[in-house]
């Protein structure tokens, strides 16, 4: 049994543990909350441009789009989103295992880059020839996070759109975590580039009479970058709200855990000093019993 | 009419308007009640507002699209 004062220490120490997985758990439930506003103010005009966009292209050929070059994917480009802090549970592991097995399995045939945005996925992948420093796509600088905005994010998405608008890359897709809820992320490996067709989906299209200024041609050539710039910046804050809510999760469960821990320590804490309580008792009579004796 | 004015990070104006005038890409124009349905792209500039009680109000933008639809303008600025 161990001493009464290792016990005691104990006891203090996972205290003070759970005073600082809590605290991170308020701290990551409160910014949760913003990250989670975020994506809901955004997702109007995200469906609403999907919406202007399938009116418009639904009569158009868009296959002529320098975005929807389609052919034998040699060079790949994966962008994988992690977080730059731990303590997030399983979050940034499942985005880099999921890296993995793209690499190995899904494109072991191609080349593949990767662009690594946050800071865990770029320590995984630093050492491997898979991350190059000053390709046409620099390296993500990680304070990304902390100035979280539509003008920042578009930043990336345009190098990675002209980056595959110049034939140096035959695919882009990102990996990252989708927000399902605060203890919920998906881990999602979605195409980027090239678009998608979607086929058959005209019935609704032909709601409204439009006038198209200047052309229905010009207008899809000026959205579909506008709705590439808004899906990136979609997967950037789904990964962010996901960081939170992984984390909160992570420290509810590491302040339960402390909690119990706590509990055990404290019988055995009192077990101990009823002991010594006992035995310094049974001392004493045994030395009376001496003397009367 | 009414005008909602939105970007990916939020919403920058909902209300009643009695006018508003666009950067259109091929020149700026102007939209009052019951325009025809319509959809243009938007460069770099201002959109101008002016409301029921005749203030007036302005967004600059650096570009977008505008869908104008039975008396209801949405515009996705950037």
């Amino acid at each position: 049994m161990p001493s009464l004062k290792e016990v005691r220490n104990r006891i203090v120490s996972v205290g003070s543990t759970m005073q600082i997985t809590s605290a991170m758990k308020m701290v990551s439930a409160a910014k949760l909350k913003r990250a989670q506003d975020a994506i809901t103010q955004m997702r109007p005009y995200a469906n609403k441009l999907k919406e202007i966009l399938e009116n418009v292209s639904a009569t158009l050929d868009t296959s002529e789009n320098a975005y929807a070059r389609t052919g034998a994917v040699k060079n790949v480009l994966i962008v994988a989103f992690t977080s730059n802090r731990g303590l997030a549970g399983a979050f940034n592991n499942n985005i880099i295992k999921q890296t993995w097995q793209l690499i190995k399995a899904d494109y072991a045939n191609c080349n593949v880059t990767i662009v690594p945005v946050g800071k865990k996925v770029y320590d995984a992948f630093k050492r491997t020839e898979y991350v190059t420093e000053g390709g046409s796509i620099p390296v993500v600088n990680n304070e990304l996070y902390d100035k979280l905005s539509f003008d920042n994010v578009s930043v990336i998405a345009e190098k990675v759109m002209t980056a595959f608008a110049g034939r140096e890359y035959d695919k882009v897709v990102l990996v990252y975590n989708q927000f399902k809820n605060a203890a919920v992320q998906m881990t999602t490996t979605e195409q980027f580039l090239p678009i998608e067709q979607k086929e058959g989906d005209t019935t609704k299209a032909q709601s409204g009479d439009y006038i198209f200024e200047p052309s229905k041609e010009f207008i899809v050539n000026d959205l579909i970058p506008r709705s590439l710039k808004t899906q990136f910046y979609k997967a950037i804050l789904d990964s962010f709200a996901s960081e939170h809510g992984a984390r909160m999760t992570a420290m509810h469960k590491a302040t339960d855990n402390a909690k119990s821990m706590q509990r055990d320590l404290k019988i055995s804490y009192n077990k101990a000093r009823q002991a010594a309580i006992t035995k310094e008792i049974l001392e004493i009579v045994g030395g009376a019993e001496a003397l009367n004796g | 009419m009414k005008i909602e004015i939105i970007t990916p990070d939020k919403k920058l104006f909902e209300g009643q308007v009695k006018s508003a005038v666009f950067p259109g890409s091929e020149g700026s124009f102007g939209v009052m009640n019951n325009h025809a349905p319509m959809i243009a792209t938007l460069t770099a500039g201002k959109v101008e507002l002016i409301e029921e009680n005749n203030t007036k109000q302005d967004f600059t933008i650096k570009g977008g699209v505008v869908e104008i639809n039975q008396n209801k303008v949405i515009v996705l600025a950037e």
